[in-house]
């Protein structure tokens, strides 16, 4: 109870209300981290993954480039902190330590959202698409008209995946010297303070459930009327034509 | 999703291979030395020298086992054993017979912390022996060699303010940015004690390693302008760095120290370790460990040239 009671004191402190090592600040410094590295990582992503998917998972190309994107979650986040630290220094813009953390974040949010993009751009019904092509819809037309609406769940859910993520991830960059969430855990750690630490891990956590309650309803928000949604796994239905090896699957 | 099974396979094994080889490669290091001129006086004991987990440690084991197998004595050097919380049961329980401690560390580690540490070795060195001798262990003479805290700039900025001490600091630290460990803020050694020893008040602090590769990456590229590292950081030579005096004495005397089981240390292997140590700088140190880590020089030569430099063997 007393350690309980000892961070309900750290909470309710005003000196941690305050100030760059305030929590209002931390806070602030965290959200726009992970915001900033998710809407990057969307944005190399999102079109990587269209690109990858769009007319169907047939090609030799899509896997091989999903298969990339998929090995960039075998790269450490804290080496890329660490290397990064040391060959391009902390100072310069926005603020001493955040270039590194920034490009380890993004590459840490890119691999679920290009592979659930693939999946979901490259899963549509095959039927829809050859639909669509025989009311004479261009390819551009079928991305955007049929593709992608179908595919914005399982996108979002790669998107929610990242975002949680990086959310959770991001308290490595106190490890080299940027701000953030990590400062408490980090600071905490060093300084034999283990009230700070458990404070920090608290709020971390508390990020990281808002986030994928946010971006839940988010994702619920944008799935199209009458689309049912599918595990986020992105696994297609056992029976359906892309479960079958990709290179014995019929040319449309 | 659907996997490749083949590439599946191929990466499972050779993730699995990767990890048995970073487990394979620990545990090295136990070699054995026997002296070359065992003629007179009978039997002398068999002494095991063990070592934590940095180059410095394993120079200075080295050090010890073969200068004491020059004079007859059949040693062997366990090196890279871990840090402090797996060497000194090690000597306790008599797993190894010698190491090359530190005297404000060791003394702190063995009362638990309770703050007895000064800046003054000899007296570091007292206390320390007096909490070794009821376990059967002592501490030898404290070496003029240190490896303490210790703050440092590069030569440049010592130029361009005129720094050699930390005193000198005092007029331009509003300018300068502190870097050093996290935990800087709240320890005596560091900020709150620059700033009362001192009267360094910095431009800002930033929390980086315990004189580690953050700090000397950070220092070398401008990053921070002052930071914490070891005074025998072999960076410190390499970068041509400058370590500022502790003229006022913040920091605790980390002096080299050897901590030995009663029953080995007779008249004569004290003598030969107390005469190692009293030849031994801070310089030297510097040195070696500048070769060891930056030029991966083997521990074990580096030991043997600097023995033979000195006459020992």
């Amino acid at each position: 109870m007393g350690f309980l009671t000892d961070v309900f004191h750290w909470f309710t402190a005003s000196a941690h209300w305050h100030g760059t090592n305030g929590i209002p600040h931390r806070l602030y410094e965290h959200t726009a981290m992970s915001l900033g590295a998710t809407a990057a990582a969307i944005a190399i992503a999102l079109p990587l993954g269209v690109l990858l998917g769009h007319g169907g998972r047939h090609g030799v190309g899509g896997r091989i480039g999903v298969n990339i994107s998929n090995l960039g979650r075998a790269v450490p986040s804290l080496g890329i902190l660490y290397f990064l630290a040391v060959a391009i220094g902390l100072r310069g813009y926005p603020g001493f330590g955040a270039r590194p953390a920034l490009v380890a974040m993004v590459a840490l949010a890119i691999p679920p959202i290009v592979t659930n993009t693939y999946i979901g751009v490259g899963d549509v019904d095959p039927e829809a698409r050859e639909a669509a092509v025989g009311m004479g819809m261009t390819g551009w037309q079928v991305l955007r008209r049929v593709e992608l609406p179908l595919a914005l769940p399982l996108v979002m859910a790669g998107i929610r995946t990242s975002a949680v993520q990086v959310v959770a991830t991001a308290t490595l960059a106190a490890l080299t010297a940027w701000g953030g969430l990590g400062r408490y855990i980090v600071d905490g750690f060093s300084q034999f303070d283990n009230v700070q630490l458990f404070s920090g891990a608290l709020l971390v956590a508390l990020l990281a459930i808002v986030t994928e309650v946010v971006l839940g309803v988010v994702q619920r928000g944008l799935t199209p009327g009458g689309l049912e949604p599918r595990g986020q796994s992105g696994k297609p239905e056992a029976g359906e034509p892309a479960a079958q090896p990709a290179v014995l699957a019929p040319p449309t | 999703m659907r996997f490749n099974r083949g590439v599946a396979i191929g990466a499972t094994v050779l993730s699995l291979a990767l990890v048995a080889g970073a487990c394979g490669s620990s545990g090295d290091g136990d070699k054995t030395s026997s002296g070359t001129s065992s003629t007179s006086s009978g039997p002398k004991p068999s002494i095991k020298v063990g070592a934590f987990n940095f180059s410095e440690s394993a120079i200075l084991a080295n050090m010890y086992a073969k200068a004491l197998a020059a004079k007859g004595y059949k040693t062997s050097v366990r090196a890279n054993l871990g840090n402090r919380e797996v060497v000194a049961p090690a000597l306790e329980k008599g797993e190894i017979d010698l190491y090359a401690g530190y005297a404000a560390t060791d003394l702190e580690f063995f009362n638990k912390a309770a703050g007895q540490a000064t800046g003054d070795a000899a007296s570091n060195a007292t206390k320390l022996n007096a909490i070794l001798r009821p376990k059967g262990l002592e501490a030898l003479e404290p070496s003029p060699a240190a490896d303490q805290n210790s703050f440092a700039v590069t030569k440049a900025t010592a130029d361009k303010y005129k720094l050699k001490t930390l005193s000198d600091v005092a007029p331009v630290a509003g300018q300068l940015v502190l870097g050093g460990p996290p935990e800087c803020p709240t320890r005596p050694f560091c900020q709150p004690g620059l700033e009362k020893t001192y009267g360094l008040k910095f431009k800002s602090f930033r929390p980086l390693d315990p004189g580690g590769p953050l700090t000397k990456a950070a220092l070398e590229k401008g990053d921070i302008d002052i930071g914490l590292v070891f005074s025998s950081d072999g960076a410190i030579v390499a970068k041509n760095w400058v370590v500022l005096d502790d003229n006022k004495h913040l920091q605790n005397a980390d002096n080299v120290i050897p901590l030995i089981r009663t029953k080995v240390a007779t008249t004569e292997v004290k003598s030969i370790l107390n005469d190692v140590d009293s030849k031994l700088t801070t310089d030297d140190l510097t040195k070696l460990n500048k070769r060891a880590d930056v030029d991966k020089e083997d521990p074990d030569a580096l030991a043997q040239e600097w023995l033979k430099d000195h006459g020992f063997i």
